[in-house]
Protein backbone atom coordinates (compact mmCIF):
# COMPACT_ATOMS: atom_id res chain seq x y z
CA UNK A 1 0.00 0.00 0.00
CA UNK A 2 1.24 3.43 -0.88
CA UNK A 3 1.04 5.99 1.88
CA UNK A 4 1.55 9.66 2.14
CA UNK A 5 5.25 10.04 2.92
CA UNK A 6 6.26 13.56 2.04
CA UNK A 7 5.88 16.82 3.95
CA UNK A 8 4.34 17.18 7.35
CA UNK A 9 2.70 13.92 8.41
CA UNK A 10 -0.31 13.99 6.11
CA UNK A 11 -1.44 17.35 7.47
CA UNK A 12 -3.77 15.42 9.73
CA UNK A 13 -3.93 18.28 12.15
CA UNK A 14 -5.76 20.36 9.61
CA UNK A 15 -7.93 17.75 8.01
CA UNK A 16 -11.42 19.02 7.37
CA UNK A 17 -13.10 15.77 6.50
CA UNK A 18 -12.36 12.76 8.68
CA UNK A 19 -13.75 9.28 8.38
CA UNK A 20 -13.38 6.94 11.32
CA UNK A 21 -14.09 3.27 10.61
CA UNK A 22 -17.10 4.23 8.55
CA UNK A 23 -19.30 1.26 7.67
CA UNK A 24 -22.60 1.14 5.84
CA UNK A 25 -24.65 -1.92 5.13
CA UNK A 26 -27.77 -2.01 2.95
CA UNK A 27 -29.38 -5.34 3.61
CA UNK A 28 -26.85 -7.84 2.31
CA UNK A 29 -24.69 -5.26 0.58
CA UNK A 30 -21.73 -3.93 2.48
CA UNK A 31 -21.44 -0.64 0.59
CA UNK A 32 -18.75 0.91 2.77
CA UNK A 33 -16.53 -1.21 4.96
CA UNK A 34 -14.44 0.15 7.82
CA UNK A 35 -13.32 3.15 5.80
CA UNK A 36 -10.96 5.61 7.46
CA UNK A 37 -9.21 8.49 5.74
CA UNK A 38 -9.00 12.22 6.02
CA UNK A 39 -9.03 15.06 3.55
CA UNK A 40 -6.81 18.07 4.04
CA UNK A 41 -7.35 21.60 2.71
CA UNK A 42 -5.66 23.39 -0.11
CA UNK A 43 -5.86 20.84 -2.88
CA UNK A 44 -8.12 18.55 -4.80
CA UNK A 45 -8.39 15.09 -3.30
CA UNK A 46 -9.47 12.55 -5.83
CA UNK A 47 -11.85 9.90 -4.56
CA UNK A 48 -11.46 7.07 -6.98
CA UNK A 49 -12.96 3.66 -7.39
CA UNK A 50 -14.83 1.46 -9.84
CA UNK A 51 -18.60 1.67 -10.11
CA UNK A 52 -20.19 0.32 -6.97
CA UNK A 53 -17.08 0.91 -4.88
CA UNK A 54 -19.04 2.97 -2.35
CA UNK A 55 -18.02 6.51 -3.30
CA UNK A 56 -21.53 7.96 -3.44
CA UNK A 57 -22.50 6.13 -0.27
CA UNK A 58 -19.47 7.55 1.52
CA UNK A 59 -20.43 11.06 0.45
CA UNK A 60 -24.02 10.54 1.60
CA UNK A 61 -22.69 9.32 4.95
CA UNK A 62 -20.45 12.38 5.32
CA UNK A 63 -23.44 14.64 4.64
CA UNK A 64 -25.69 12.84 7.09
CA UNK A 65 -28.12 11.74 4.37
CA UNK A 66 -27.64 8.10 5.27
CA UNK A 67 -26.92 6.89 8.78
CA UNK A 68 -23.74 4.82 9.12
CA UNK A 69 -24.10 1.27 10.39
CA UNK A 70 -21.04 2.01 12.49
CA UNK A 71 -18.20 4.48 12.62
CA UNK A 72 -18.46 8.20 12.06
CA UNK A 73 -17.65 11.01 9.67
CA UNK A 74 -16.68 14.49 10.80
CA UNK A 75 -16.57 17.77 8.91
CA UNK A 76 -14.49 20.51 10.50
CA UNK A 77 -14.34 18.28 13.54
CA UNK A 78 -18.11 17.92 13.91
CA UNK A 79 -20.84 15.68 12.58
CA UNK A 80 -22.38 17.34 9.52
CA UNK A 81 -25.84 17.21 11.15
CA UNK A 82 -24.70 19.59 13.85
CA UNK A 83 -23.67 22.42 11.49
CA UNK A 84 -26.01 25.38 11.95
CA UNK A 85 -25.44 26.99 8.52
CA UNK A 86 -23.89 24.12 6.56
CA UNK A 87 -23.86 25.94 3.20
CA UNK A 88 -21.30 28.39 4.55
CA UNK A 89 -18.97 25.53 5.47
CA UNK A 90 -19.63 22.77 2.96
CA UNK A 91 -20.93 22.73 -0.60
CA UNK A 92 -21.88 19.44 -2.19
CA UNK A 93 -23.07 18.15 -5.52
CA UNK A 94 -24.19 14.55 -5.26
CA UNK A 95 -26.74 14.03 -7.98
CA UNK A 96 -27.38 16.71 -10.57
CA UNK A 97 -30.80 15.23 -11.31
CA UNK A 98 -31.98 15.68 -7.72
CA UNK A 99 -33.94 18.82 -8.57
CA UNK A 100 -37.61 19.65 -9.06
CA UNK A 101 -38.01 19.96 -12.82
CA UNK A 102 -40.85 22.46 -12.54
CA UNK A 103 -38.79 25.14 -10.85
CA UNK A 104 -36.64 27.70 -12.62
CA UNK A 105 -32.89 27.59 -12.07
CA UNK A 106 -33.06 30.90 -10.24
CA UNK A 107 -35.87 29.82 -7.93
CA UNK A 108 -34.24 26.46 -7.29
CA UNK A 109 -31.09 28.18 -6.08
CA UNK A 110 -33.02 30.81 -4.16
CA UNK A 111 -34.96 28.08 -2.32
CA UNK A 112 -31.66 26.59 -1.20
CA UNK A 113 -30.05 29.97 -0.46
CA UNK A 114 -32.92 31.13 1.74
CA UNK A 115 -32.42 28.26 4.19
CA UNK A 116 -28.97 29.57 5.09
CA UNK A 117 -29.85 33.28 4.93
CA UNK A 118 -28.12 33.78 1.60
CA UNK A 119 -29.60 36.54 -0.54
CA UNK A 120 -30.72 36.74 -4.17
CA UNK A 121 -27.66 38.72 -5.17
CA UNK A 122 -25.43 35.74 -4.42
CA UNK A 123 -27.78 33.54 -6.45
CA UNK A 124 -27.32 35.79 -9.47
CA UNK A 125 -23.55 35.72 -8.91
CA UNK A 126 -23.22 31.95 -8.92
CA UNK A 127 -25.52 31.65 -11.92
CA UNK A 128 -23.16 34.00 -13.72
CA UNK A 129 -20.13 32.04 -12.51
CA UNK A 130 -21.38 28.71 -13.85
CA UNK A 131 -22.62 30.22 -17.10
CA UNK A 132 -26.34 29.73 -16.52
CA UNK A 133 -27.30 33.40 -16.19
CA UNK A 134 -28.95 33.31 -19.60
CA UNK A 135 -31.30 30.46 -18.66
CA UNK A 136 -31.87 31.47 -15.04
CA UNK A 137 -35.62 31.83 -15.55
CA UNK A 138 -35.99 28.61 -17.54
CA UNK A 139 -37.34 25.49 -15.95
CA UNK A 140 -34.75 23.02 -14.77
CA UNK A 141 -36.77 20.15 -16.26
CA UNK A 142 -35.67 21.23 -19.73
CA UNK A 143 -31.96 21.34 -18.87
CA UNK A 144 -29.43 18.93 -20.31
CA UNK A 145 -27.41 16.85 -17.87
CA UNK A 146 -24.47 19.19 -18.40
CA UNK A 147 -26.59 22.22 -17.49
CA UNK A 148 -27.88 20.39 -14.42
CA UNK A 149 -24.31 19.64 -13.36
CA UNK A 150 -23.57 23.35 -13.63
CA UNK A 151 -26.68 24.12 -11.61
CA UNK A 152 -25.59 21.64 -8.92
CA UNK A 153 -22.16 23.24 -8.83
CA UNK A 154 -23.79 26.66 -8.51
CA UNK A 155 -25.76 25.34 -5.53
CA UNK A 156 -22.59 24.02 -3.94
CA UNK A 157 -20.88 27.39 -4.36
CA UNK A 158 -23.79 29.46 -2.97
CA UNK A 159 -22.48 29.73 0.58
CA UNK A 160 -18.88 30.34 -0.53
CA UNK A 161 -17.83 27.28 1.51
CA UNK A 162 -14.28 26.23 2.37
CA UNK A 163 -15.09 22.59 1.74
CA UNK A 164 -16.50 21.23 -1.51
CA UNK A 165 -17.58 17.73 -2.44
CA UNK A 166 -18.48 16.68 -5.96
CA UNK A 167 -19.70 13.23 -6.91
CA UNK A 168 -18.76 12.40 -10.49
CA UNK A 169 -19.46 15.92 -11.74
CA UNK A 170 -18.15 15.29 -15.24
CA UNK A 171 -20.54 12.45 -16.04
CA UNK A 172 -22.52 13.35 -19.11
CA UNK A 173 -20.58 16.47 -19.91
CA UNK A 174 -19.22 17.43 -23.31
CA UNK A 175 -15.47 18.10 -23.63
CA UNK A 176 -16.01 21.81 -23.08
CA UNK A 177 -17.86 21.13 -19.87
CA UNK A 178 -15.26 18.66 -18.66
CA UNK A 179 -12.58 21.23 -19.21
CA UNK A 180 -14.58 23.90 -17.46
CA UNK A 181 -15.10 21.72 -14.38
CA UNK A 182 -11.44 20.78 -14.30
CA UNK A 183 -10.40 24.44 -14.34
CA UNK A 184 -12.98 25.29 -11.70
CA UNK A 185 -11.77 22.53 -9.37
CA UNK A 186 -8.20 23.70 -9.71
CA UNK A 187 -9.05 27.33 -9.08
CA UNK A 188 -11.16 26.42 -6.04
CA UNK A 189 -8.30 24.44 -4.59
CA UNK A 190 -5.85 27.22 -5.44
CA UNK A 191 -7.98 29.54 -3.31
CA UNK A 192 -7.13 27.26 -0.40
CA UNK A 193 -10.38 25.32 -0.34
CA UNK A 194 -10.73 21.63 0.31
CA UNK A 195 -12.08 19.77 -2.68
CA UNK A 196 -13.15 16.14 -2.61
CA UNK A 197 -13.85 14.95 -6.13
CA UNK A 198 -15.07 11.47 -6.91
CA UNK A 199 -14.68 9.67 -10.17
CA UNK A 200 -14.41 6.19 -11.57
CA UNK A 201 -11.94 7.42 -14.20
CA UNK A 202 -8.31 7.87 -13.31
CA UNK A 203 -7.75 10.02 -16.39
CA UNK A 204 -9.98 12.63 -14.78
CA UNK A 205 -7.87 12.71 -11.64
CA UNK A 206 -4.52 12.97 -13.34
CA UNK A 207 -5.19 16.57 -14.33
CA UNK A 208 -6.80 17.89 -11.17
CA UNK A 209 -6.00 15.91 -8.05
CA UNK A 210 -2.91 16.19 -5.93
CA UNK A 211 -3.84 13.40 -3.57
CA UNK A 212 -5.83 10.33 -4.38
CA UNK A 213 -7.89 8.00 -2.22
CA UNK A 214 -8.73 4.76 -3.97
CA UNK A 215 -11.58 2.54 -2.79
CA UNK A 216 -12.88 -0.79 -4.02
CA UNK A 217 -15.83 -2.79 -2.70
CA UNK A 218 -16.27 -0.33 0.10
CA UNK A 219 -12.72 -0.65 1.43
CA UNK A 220 -9.75 1.66 1.30
CA UNK A 221 -7.25 0.38 -1.26
CA UNK A 222 -4.72 3.18 -1.34
CA UNK A 223 -4.15 6.71 -0.20
CA UNK A 224 -1.30 8.49 -1.90
CA UNK A 225 -0.16 11.59 -3.72
CA UNK A 226 -0.27 11.59 -7.48
CA UNK A 227 3.51 11.97 -7.53
CA UNK A 228 3.97 8.84 -5.45
CA UNK A 229 1.68 6.79 -7.64
CA UNK A 230 3.46 7.88 -10.78
CA UNK A 231 6.90 7.19 -9.39
CA UNK A 232 5.79 3.73 -8.39
CA UNK A 233 3.57 2.64 -11.28
CA UNK A 234 4.76 4.89 -14.15
CA UNK A 235 1.31 6.13 -15.07
CA UNK A 236 -1.78 6.72 -13.00
CA UNK A 237 -3.74 4.46 -15.30
CA UNK A 238 -1.38 1.60 -14.51
CA UNK A 239 -1.58 2.38 -10.81
CA UNK A 240 -5.35 2.32 -10.90
CA UNK A 241 -5.51 -0.94 -12.83
CA UNK A 242 -3.00 -2.61 -10.55
CA UNK A 243 -4.58 -1.41 -7.33
CA UNK A 244 -8.20 -2.11 -8.20
CA UNK A 245 -7.61 -5.36 -10.04
CA UNK A 246 -9.41 -7.36 -7.37
CA UNK A 247 -12.29 -4.99 -6.79
CA UNK A 248 -13.94 -4.25 -10.09
CA UNK A 249 -17.58 -5.06 -9.81
CA UNK A 250 -20.05 -5.01 -12.61
CA UNK A 251 -22.94 -2.68 -12.11
CA UNK A 252 -24.15 0.82 -12.52
CA UNK A 253 -22.99 3.69 -10.35
CA UNK A 254 -25.64 5.69 -8.61
CA UNK B 1 -32.76 28.87 11.29
CA UNK B 2 -36.44 27.94 11.46
CA UNK B 3 -37.55 31.28 10.01
CA UNK B 4 -35.14 30.95 7.08
CA UNK B 5 -36.29 27.41 6.33
CA UNK B 6 -39.94 28.49 6.47
CA UNK B 7 -39.15 31.25 3.95
CA UNK B 8 -37.52 28.64 1.72
CA UNK B 9 -40.44 26.23 1.97
CA UNK B 10 -42.86 29.03 1.12
CA UNK B 11 -40.80 29.88 -1.95
CA UNK B 12 -40.75 26.20 -2.91
CA UNK B 13 -44.54 26.24 -2.98
CA UNK B 14 -44.76 29.56 -4.79
CA UNK B 15 -42.26 28.59 -7.47
CA UNK B 16 -44.02 25.59 -9.00
CA UNK B 17 -47.11 25.71 -11.16
CA UNK B 18 -48.77 22.68 -9.51
CA UNK B 19 -49.42 24.89 -6.48
CA UNK B 20 -51.38 27.36 -8.60
CA UNK B 21 -53.24 24.57 -10.35
CA UNK B 22 -54.28 23.01 -7.05
CA UNK B 23 -55.41 26.36 -5.67
CA UNK B 24 -57.14 27.10 -8.99
CA UNK B 25 -59.12 23.87 -8.76
CA UNK B 26 -59.94 24.65 -5.14
CA UNK B 27 -61.14 28.11 -6.15
CA UNK B 28 -63.55 26.53 -8.64
CA UNK B 29 -65.67 26.16 -5.54
CA UNK B 30 -66.57 29.84 -5.78
CA UNK B 31 -67.75 29.43 -9.39
CA UNK B 32 -69.61 26.18 -8.72
CA UNK B 33 -71.19 27.73 -5.63
CA UNK B 34 -72.38 30.70 -7.67
CA UNK B 35 -73.79 28.46 -10.42
CA UNK B 36 -75.49 26.25 -7.83
CA UNK B 37 -77.04 29.24 -6.04
CA UNK B 38 -78.22 30.70 -9.33
CA UNK B 39 -79.74 27.35 -10.31
CA UNK B 40 -81.58 26.75 -7.01
CA UNK B 41 -82.52 30.42 -7.02
CA UNK B 42 -84.44 30.05 -10.29
CA UNK B 43 -86.14 26.95 -8.83
CA UNK B 44 -87.11 28.97 -5.77
CA UNK B 45 -88.51 31.67 -8.03
CA UNK B 46 -90.89 29.09 -9.47
CA UNK B 47 -91.83 27.34 -6.21
CA UNK B 48 -91.55 30.14 -3.67
CA UNK B 49 -88.98 28.44 -1.40
CA UNK B 50 -86.60 25.50 -1.48
CA UNK B 51 -84.36 23.50 0.86
CA UNK B 52 -81.00 23.40 -0.91
CA UNK B 53 -77.60 22.46 0.48
CA UNK B 54 -75.21 25.29 1.22
CA UNK B 55 -72.57 25.46 -1.53
CA UNK B 56 -69.73 25.87 0.98
CA UNK B 57 -70.75 22.50 2.40
CA UNK B 58 -71.75 20.73 -0.79
CA UNK B 59 -68.53 21.56 -2.62
CA UNK B 60 -66.27 21.16 0.42
CA UNK B 61 -64.86 17.80 -0.80
CA UNK B 62 -63.51 19.58 -3.89
CA UNK B 63 -61.65 22.03 -1.68
CA UNK B 64 -60.47 19.24 0.59
CA UNK B 65 -59.10 17.02 -2.16
CA UNK B 66 -57.41 19.74 -4.18
CA UNK B 67 -55.63 21.28 -1.21
CA UNK B 68 -54.79 17.88 0.29
CA UNK B 69 -53.05 17.21 -3.02
CA UNK B 70 -50.93 20.28 -2.28
CA UNK B 71 -49.89 18.65 1.00
CA UNK B 72 -49.07 15.34 -0.65
CA UNK B 73 -47.03 17.01 -3.40
CA UNK B 74 -45.12 19.21 -0.96
CA UNK B 75 -43.21 16.12 0.13
CA UNK B 76 -43.60 13.55 -2.65
CA UNK B 77 -42.33 15.93 -5.35
CA UNK B 78 -39.09 16.05 -3.37
CA UNK B 79 -38.95 12.37 -2.53
CA UNK B 80 -39.62 11.31 -6.11
CA UNK B 81 -37.00 13.58 -7.68
CA UNK B 82 -34.32 13.21 -5.02
CA UNK B 83 -34.67 16.94 -4.31
CA UNK B 84 -35.11 15.95 -0.67
CA UNK B 85 -31.40 15.07 -0.55
CA UNK B 86 -30.52 18.47 -1.95
CA UNK B 87 -32.79 19.99 0.72
CA UNK B 88 -31.29 17.92 3.52
CA UNK B 89 -27.76 18.88 2.55
CA UNK B 90 -28.63 22.53 3.15
CA UNK B 91 -30.92 21.81 6.13
CA UNK B 92 -29.44 18.72 7.80
CA UNK B 93 -31.74 18.96 10.82
CA UNK B 94 -34.64 16.88 9.68
CA UNK B 95 -36.92 18.12 12.43
CA UNK B 96 -36.47 21.69 11.22
CA UNK B 97 -37.11 20.79 7.58
CA UNK B 98 -40.15 18.69 8.40
CA UNK B 99 -41.64 21.26 10.78
CA UNK B 100 -41.12 24.05 8.24
CA UNK B 101 -42.82 22.01 5.54
CA UNK B 102 -45.77 21.12 7.76
CA UNK B 103 -46.06 24.70 9.01
CA UNK B 104 -46.09 26.16 5.51
CA UNK B 105 -48.54 23.58 4.18
CA UNK B 106 -50.76 24.14 7.21
CA UNK B 107 -50.74 27.93 6.98
CA UNK B 108 -51.13 28.12 3.19
CA UNK B 109 -53.98 25.61 3.05
CA UNK B 110 -55.80 27.16 6.02
CA UNK B 111 -55.47 30.66 4.58
CA UNK B 112 -56.46 29.49 1.12
CA UNK B 113 -59.36 27.36 2.36
CA UNK B 114 -60.88 30.05 4.59
CA UNK B 115 -60.55 32.65 1.84
CA UNK B 116 -62.24 30.39 -0.71
CA UNK B 117 -64.94 29.35 1.78
CA UNK B 118 -65.74 32.93 2.74
CA UNK B 119 -65.77 34.05 -0.88
CA UNK B 120 -68.08 31.16 -1.79
CA UNK B 121 -70.26 32.05 1.19
CA UNK B 122 -70.43 35.74 0.31
CA UNK B 123 -71.06 35.36 -3.43
CA UNK B 124 -73.73 32.71 -2.92
CA UNK B 125 -75.56 34.88 -0.35
CA UNK B 126 -75.32 37.86 -2.70
CA UNK B 127 -76.73 35.86 -5.59
CA UNK B 128 -79.44 34.37 -3.35
CA UNK B 129 -80.64 37.82 -2.30
CA UNK B 130 -83.79 37.52 -0.23
CA UNK B 131 -84.97 34.26 -1.79
CA UNK B 132 -85.59 31.41 0.65
CA UNK B 133 -83.07 28.75 -0.37
CA UNK B 134 -82.82 26.91 2.94
CA UNK B 135 -79.16 27.68 3.51
CA UNK B 136 -79.24 31.46 3.50
CA UNK B 137 -81.49 32.24 6.46
CA UNK B 138 -78.83 32.11 9.17
CA UNK B 139 -76.44 34.89 10.07
CA UNK B 140 -72.72 34.84 9.34
CA UNK B 141 -72.07 34.62 13.09
CA UNK B 142 -74.14 31.44 13.24
CA UNK B 143 -72.42 29.96 10.19
CA UNK B 144 -68.90 30.91 11.21
CA UNK B 145 -68.16 27.77 13.32
CA UNK B 146 -69.04 25.61 10.33
CA UNK B 147 -66.91 27.73 8.00
CA UNK B 148 -63.90 27.64 10.30
CA UNK B 149 -64.31 23.93 10.99
CA UNK B 150 -64.45 23.35 7.23
CA UNK B 151 -61.28 25.39 6.77
CA UNK B 152 -59.56 23.43 9.51
CA UNK B 153 -60.64 20.14 7.97
CA UNK B 154 -58.93 21.17 4.73
CA UNK B 155 -55.72 21.92 6.61
CA UNK B 156 -55.90 18.65 8.50
CA UNK B 157 -56.37 16.76 5.24
CA UNK B 158 -53.42 18.57 3.67
CA UNK B 159 -51.27 17.66 6.67
CA UNK B 160 -52.53 14.09 6.59
CA UNK B 161 -51.64 14.09 2.89
CA UNK B 162 -48.16 15.40 3.71
CA UNK B 163 -47.74 12.71 6.33
CA UNK B 164 -49.01 9.87 4.20
CA UNK B 165 -47.04 11.10 1.19
CA UNK B 166 -43.92 11.15 3.35
CA UNK B 167 -44.57 7.71 4.80
CA UNK B 168 -45.41 6.04 1.48
CA UNK B 169 -42.93 8.13 -0.57
CA UNK B 170 -45.39 8.08 -3.44
CA UNK B 171 -47.73 10.73 -4.83
CA UNK B 172 -50.22 8.10 -5.94
CA UNK B 173 -50.26 6.34 -2.58
CA UNK B 174 -50.61 9.67 -0.79
CA UNK B 175 -53.60 10.64 -2.92
CA UNK B 176 -55.24 7.24 -2.55
CA UNK B 177 -54.83 7.45 1.24
CA UNK B 178 -56.42 10.89 1.37
CA UNK B 179 -59.31 9.82 -0.85
CA UNK B 180 -59.87 6.75 1.34
CA UNK B 181 -60.08 8.87 4.46
CA UNK B 182 -62.36 11.36 2.79
CA UNK B 183 -64.72 9.18 0.74
CA UNK B 184 -64.13 5.45 0.98
CA UNK B 185 -64.06 4.84 4.75
CA UNK B 186 -66.99 7.19 5.53
CA UNK B 187 -68.88 5.53 2.69
CA UNK B 188 -68.34 2.10 4.22
CA UNK B 189 -69.25 3.38 7.70
CA UNK B 190 -72.64 4.57 6.44
CA UNK B 191 -73.59 1.04 5.44
CA UNK B 192 -72.72 -0.62 8.75
CA UNK B 193 -75.76 -1.88 10.69
CA UNK B 194 -77.16 0.68 13.15
CA UNK B 195 -76.17 1.84 15.71
CA UNK B 196 -72.63 1.08 14.47
CA UNK B 197 -73.02 3.21 11.38
CA UNK B 198 -73.48 6.38 13.43
CA UNK B 199 -70.89 5.37 16.01
CA UNK B 200 -68.16 4.68 13.47
CA UNK B 201 -69.18 7.54 11.20
CA UNK B 202 -68.80 9.98 14.09
CA UNK B 203 -65.05 9.43 13.96
CA UNK B 204 -64.72 9.71 10.19
CA UNK B 205 -62.75 12.75 9.13
CA UNK B 206 -65.36 14.54 6.98
CA UNK B 207 -68.05 13.96 9.64
CA UNK B 208 -66.06 15.83 12.27
CA UNK B 209 -66.84 19.16 10.60
CA UNK B 210 -70.62 19.15 11.31
CA UNK B 211 -69.98 17.79 14.80
CA UNK B 212 -67.63 20.68 15.57
CA UNK B 213 -70.37 23.06 14.44
CA UNK B 214 -72.98 21.15 16.47
CA UNK B 215 -74.93 19.92 13.43
CA UNK B 216 -76.28 16.52 12.37
CA UNK B 217 -73.98 14.18 10.46
CA UNK B 218 -76.66 13.63 7.86
CA UNK B 219 -80.39 12.90 7.84
CA UNK B 220 -79.63 9.21 7.61
CA UNK B 221 -77.05 9.06 10.39
CA UNK B 222 -78.59 11.64 12.70
CA UNK B 223 -76.56 13.28 15.46
CA UNK B 224 -72.95 12.23 15.90
CA UNK B 225 -71.56 10.92 19.18
CA UNK B 226 -69.00 13.65 19.69
CA UNK B 227 -69.52 17.00 21.38
CA UNK B 228 -67.87 19.90 19.50
CA UNK B 229 -64.69 19.94 21.57
CA UNK B 230 -64.18 16.19 21.17
CA UNK B 231 -64.78 16.43 17.43
CA UNK B 232 -62.22 19.22 17.22
CA UNK B 233 -59.74 17.18 19.23
CA UNK B 234 -60.31 14.15 16.98
CA UNK B 235 -59.73 16.28 13.87
CA UNK B 236 -56.43 17.56 15.26
CA UNK B 237 -55.56 14.03 16.39
CA UNK B 238 -55.74 12.85 12.74
CA UNK B 239 -53.11 15.37 11.72
CA UNK B 240 -50.96 14.81 14.81
CA UNK B 241 -50.84 11.03 14.45
CA UNK B 242 -50.05 11.02 10.73
CA UNK B 243 -47.44 13.76 11.04
CA UNK B 244 -45.91 12.04 14.07
CA UNK B 245 -45.62 8.71 12.29
CA UNK B 246 -44.30 10.38 9.14
CA UNK B 247 -41.70 12.33 11.05
CA UNK B 248 -40.55 9.21 12.85
CA UNK B 249 -39.92 7.55 9.47
CA UNK B 250 -38.45 10.70 7.90
CA UNK B 251 -35.95 11.02 10.71
CA UNK B 252 -34.91 7.40 10.74
CA UNK B 253 -34.83 6.48 7.08
CA UNK B 254 -31.90 7.06 4.77
CA UNK B 255 -32.72 9.93 2.44
N1 LIG C 1 -29.73 3.00 -1.11
C1 LIG C 1 -29.13 1.82 -1.36
N2 LIG C 1 -29.76 0.65 -1.12
C2 LIG C 1 -29.16 -0.51 -1.37
N3 LIG C 1 -27.94 -0.64 -1.89
C3 LIG C 1 -27.25 0.48 -2.17
C4 LIG C 1 -27.81 1.77 -1.93
N4 LIG C 1 -26.91 2.70 -2.31
C5 LIG C 1 -25.84 2.03 -2.74
N5 LIG C 1 -26.03 0.69 -2.67
C6 LIG C 1 -25.06 -0.35 -3.04
O1 LIG C 1 -23.86 -0.04 -2.39
C7 LIG C 1 -22.75 -0.25 -3.25
C8 LIG C 1 -21.97 1.03 -3.39
O2 LIG C 1 -22.71 1.93 -4.20
P1 LIG C 1 -22.27 3.42 -4.48
O3 LIG C 1 -21.94 4.09 -3.21
O4 LIG C 1 -23.31 4.04 -5.31
O5 LIG C 1 -20.94 3.21 -5.33
P2 LIG C 1 -20.18 4.23 -6.32
O6 LIG C 1 -20.74 5.59 -6.09
O7 LIG C 1 -18.76 4.11 -5.95
O8 LIG C 1 -20.42 3.75 -7.71
C9 LIG C 1 -23.31 -0.80 -4.55
O9 LIG C 1 -23.23 -2.19 -4.50
C10 LIG C 1 -24.75 -0.34 -4.53
O10 LIG C 1 -25.56 -1.23 -5.24
MG1 LIG D 1 -21.62 6.87 -7.46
Amino acid sequence: MVRCAEGPPCRIFFSVIELHHLTKRYGDTLAVHDLSFSVAPGHVTGFLGPNGAGKSTTMRLILGLDAPTSGKALVNGRPYMSLARPMREVGALLDANAVHGGRSAYNHLLCLARTNDIGPRRVAQVLEQVGLAGVARKRVGGFSLGMKQRLGIAAALLGDPRVLMFDEPVNGLDPDGVRWIRDLMCSLAAEGRTVLLSSHLMSEMALTAERIVIVGRGRLIAEATVAELISRYHTLEDAYMALTAGSVQFGVSS
Amino acid sequence: MMRAVVASELLKLRSVTTTYRAIGVAALMVVLGAVWTFYVGTMADERGSIRAAAPEQGFLPLLQTSLALLGVLAITSELATGMVRTSLVVVPRRGVLFAAKAGVVGAVTFGGAVTILLTTYATSRLIAGDRLLGFNQSSLAADLPMLLASGLSVTVLALVGLGLGCATRSTAAGIVSVVSLLFVLPGIATYLPPPWNTRVASFMLPNLVPQIAGDQLSRRLGDGLLPPWAALATLIFYAAVTLGAAFYLFKRRDA
